[in-house]
C-alpha cells in the first residue's frame, strides 16, 4: 500500500506578524515547521507503514518553501519525500496548491492520501478535500479514528453534537483531527539523517498543474483591538453583581 | 443581475441560525444602495430531507430553490457535491421545465460547520471556484463586495474582493445579526435533480452526543474553563453559569490533554474556533493557543487569580479572583434576573 501524505510548512503560531506597505502584505517572522494536523496525519502514515509495510511518500508545495517541513516528515519516519518548488506557488490560490499536490500524487501513485484537516496558518482546510475531488476519489474530512481491513477503512469523525462511524473503500483521501495520532518526537538519529536527505524538486510545469488565478486582496489589517480591559476586584459576590450589571446595562450581551 | 445564493442548514426542524444570519446579511447587502451588490437576487438552497422545511425561508429570500431526489437524503456528500455543482455551476436551474432559470450565482455564501468544511472545497474543484473559509465579514464598504478572513491565527486580517466570482465563501457563526427585515415576495422552485452516483463512503453508526445540548461553535455564550477550575469535580460550576445563559461549555487545551474533557468541547488552535456573543473564560491563562479560538467573541470575560494572566489583555472584563467562587456567584446574579 502507498500512502502519501500532504505536509503544509506554517509560520509557527508564535511568530510574529505585522501589516506593512500600508496594508498589501504582511511581514511574518521566519520560525516555520510542520503544519500541526500534518504531524498527526505524518503520525498516522508512519504507524500503518509499521503495522502493514505501507510506503509513505510526504510531499509538499511552496515557493521556495517546504524543506523544514519534508525534513520533519523524514525525522519521524517517511520514507521518500518530494517538494514542488514553483515562484508560483507564492501567495498561491489553494486550488493551485490542490493541483499540484494532486498531480504529484498522481504521478507518484497512492492508495490512501492524508492531510491535516487543515493548516495552522490559514485554517481554510480546503487543500485536503479539493485534492480528493481533483484525484476523483472518496473523502472523509476530520478523522479521529482510523481501523484498516485489507482496502476497506473504518473511521470516526466529529459532527456538530455527535460522532460518526464510516466505511470507505481505498483509494481515498482522508483529513486527520487531533486525536487520531499522537506525534513521535523523532530520535536524534532520524533527526541527523533527515537534516542530510536530499529534497527532490519538482515544478508545476513538470506536473503538468496549472495554476487558478487567486482572489484580488484588497489589502491586510491588523486584528481590532479590543478596549482596555475594566478589571473588577473584591468579594465574589460583589464582584459577581457588578458583572452581571455591567453585562447587562454597559455590554448589553445578557 | 447575479445572484447571492445562501446555502440552508438545519438540524432538526429548523434551519440553524447561520442559514437566518446569512440571508439576512444576503438582504442588507441586495437593499444596499450603491455598491455592486445591489439588487442581486437573494437566492436560498436547500436540498434533500430539509428542503421539507423551505416555508420557514418565506420572505427570507426572492427565491427558494429546493433540490430534492434519490440520493440526496439522507446527506450525503458525494450526492451533495454532484446536485450542487450542476445547479450553481450551470447558473441555471438545469430544468427549464421548473420555471424561469436562476440567476447566475456569483456568490454562495455557507455556514461554517462540519458539513461546510466537506463540501465547499470539493464543489470549488469541481466548479473551478474561488473558496474562502473561516470568514466573518461581508462589506460592500467600497463598493466592491468583499470578504474579510483572519489569518495566521488571528494576528491579522486579510480582505479578498468577490470580483465576478463565483466565489463560494463560509462563515462563522454570529458574523452577521439575523436581525435584517424579511417580507420579500418569496417565489419557490421545486427542482427534483436527476439521480446521484451511489455514495463511496456508507454512514456505519451516528452517536449523539448526550452532552451537547448546544453546540460549541454555534453558541451565543460559551463558558470555558482551564486549569484553573482544578478538576472535573468542578465543572458543574461551568455547566450551571452555562445553563443558566442557554450557553455551551469549552475547555482548553490544558484539561483536554490531561483527558479530563473531550477534544470535541476544546476551545483553542487545536480544537473549535467560536465567536459567541459573549465568551467567559475562567481559569485560563491565556496561551495565544487558547485565544485564537475565541478572539472573534464580541465580549470576553475573564477569571483568574493571577492579576498578570495573558488572558486580561484579551477581555472586555476582567475578575481578579478564584474562579470557584466567582462562578456560582455569577450564576446566582444570572438566574435572579
Amino acid at each position: 500500500m502507498r500512502i502519501v501524505v500532504l505536509a503544509k510548512e506554517v509560520p509557527d503560531l508564535e511568530a510574529q506578524v505585522r501589516v506593512v506597505n500600508g496594508g498589501a502584505a504582511l511581514e511574518v517572522e521566519k520560525r516555520r515547521g510542520l503544519n500541526f494536523f500534518d504531524e498527526i496525519a505524518v503520525e498516522q502514515a508512519v504507524q500503518l507503514k509499521q503495522a502493514q509495510g505501507a510506503s509513505v511518500l510526504a510531499v509538499s508545495a511552496g515557493a521556495g518553501t517546504g524543506v523544514e517541513a519534508l525534513r520533519r516528515a523524514l525525522a519521524m519516519g517517511a520514507e521518500t519525500v518530494l517538494l514542488v518548488d514553483d515562484p508560483a506557488l507564492d501567495g498561491a490560490d489553494p486550488l493551485t496548491v490542490a493541483r499540484a499536490l494532486a498531480a504529484a500524487a498522481r504521478r507518484e501513485g497512492f492508495d490512501l492520501v492524508l492531510a491535516g484537516k487543515q493548516a495552522t496558518d490559514d485554517e481554510a482546510g480546503l487543500v485536503g478535500p479539493m485534492v480528493a475531488e481533483l484525484l476523483g476519489v472518496p473523502c472523509v474530512t476530520g478523522v479521529t479514528a482510523l481501523e484498516m481491513e485489507g482496502d476497506v477503512l473504518r473511521v470516526s469523525r466529529e459532527v456538530e453534537g455527535g460522532r460518526e462511524t464510516l466505511r470507505v473503500s481505498l483509494p481515498a483521501v482522508l483529513t486527520v483531527e487531533k486525536g487520531l495520532a499522537e506525534p513521535r518526537v523523532p530520535a536524534v538519529m532520524g533527526v541527523m539523517k533527515a537534516m542530510k536527505a536530499q529534497i527532490s524538486r519538482v515544478t508545476l510545469e513538470e506536473l503538468g498543474a496549472v495554476t487558478f488565478p487567486p482572489l484580488v486582496l484588497v489589502g491586510y489589517s491588523g486584528a481590532p483591538a479590543r478596549p482596555p480591559v475594566t478589571m473588577l476586584e473584591g468579594e465574589p459576590a460583589t464582584v459577581a453583581a457588578d458583572l452581571a450589571r455591567l453585562l447587562r446595562e454597559k455590554a448589553k450581551v445578557l | 443581475m447575479s445572484a447571492i445564493v445562501v446555502m440552508c442548514e438545519a438540524r432538526g426542524d429548523d434551519y440553524r441560525p447561520a442559514t437566518y444570519e446569512l440571508l439576512a446579511q444576503a438582504r442588507r447587502l441586495a437593499a444596499g444602495g450603491g455598491g455592486e451588490a445591489a439588487g442581486n437576487e437573494v437566492v436560498a438552497v436547500t436540498l434533500g430531507d430539509e428542503a421539507g422545511l423551505k416555508s420557514r425561508l418565506n420572505g427570507q429570500a426572492n427565491r427558494v430553490v429546493t433540490l430534492t431526489g434519490d440520493g440526496l437524503a439522507p446527506y450525503s456528500a458525494d450526492a451533495w457535491v454532484d446536485v450542487l455543482a450542476a445547479f450553481l455551476g450551470a447558473g441555471t436551474s438545469g430544468n427549464p421545465a421548473a420555471g424561469a432559470p436562476v440567476a447566475a450565482a456569483r456568490l454562495v455564501l455557507f455556514g461554517e460547520s462540519a458539513r461546510t468544511r466537506e463540501l465547499l472545497p470539493r464543489l470549488a474543484a469541481r466548479m473551478g471556484a474561488w473558496a474562502v473559509t473561516n470568514a466573518v465579514d461581508l462589506t460592500t464598504d467600497t463598493g466592491n463586495i468583499a470578504v474579510r478572513r483572519p489569518v495566521l491565527g488571528g494576528k491579522a486580517y486579510a480582505v479578498h474582493a468577490v470580483g465576478e466570482g463565483p466565489v463560494l465563501a463560509a462563515f462563522r457563526p454570529h458574523s452577521f445579526g439575523a436581525d435584517a427585515v424579511g417580507g420579500l415576495a418569496t417565489v419557490t422552485e421545486e427542482i427534483v435533480a436527476a439521480p446521484a452516483a451511489p455514495p463511496r463512503v456508507t454512514v456505519l453508526a451516528t452517536e449523539i452526543g448526550a452532552a451537547m445540548r448546544v453546540d460549541l461553535t454555534e453558541a451565543n455564550v460559551v463558558v470555558s474553563g482551564g486549569r484553573g477550575m482544578k478538576g472535573p469535580d468542578n465543572f458543574h460550576l461551568l455547566e450551571e453559569l452555562a445553563d443558566a445563559l442557554e450557553g455551551a461549555v469549552g475547555y482548553s487545551r490544558a484539561v483536554v490533554d490531561a483527558g479530563q474533557a473531550e477534544h470535541a468541547d476544546q476551545v483553542g488552535k487545536s480544537g473549535k474556533t467560536v465567536s459567541p456573543t459573549l465568551y467567559v473564560a475562567a481559569g485560563i491563562s491565556g496561551a495565544i493557543h487558547h485565544i485564537m479560538g475565541m478572539d472573534t467573541a464580541k465580549v470576553v470575560v475573564a477569571i483568574n487569580t493571577d492579576p498578570s494572566a495573558p488572558v486580561f489583555g484579551y477581555a472586555d472584563y476582567g475578575v481578579v479572583g478564584d474562579a470557584l467562587q466567582v462562578l456560582p456567584a455569577l450564576t446566582e446574579e444570572i438566574r435572579r434576573g
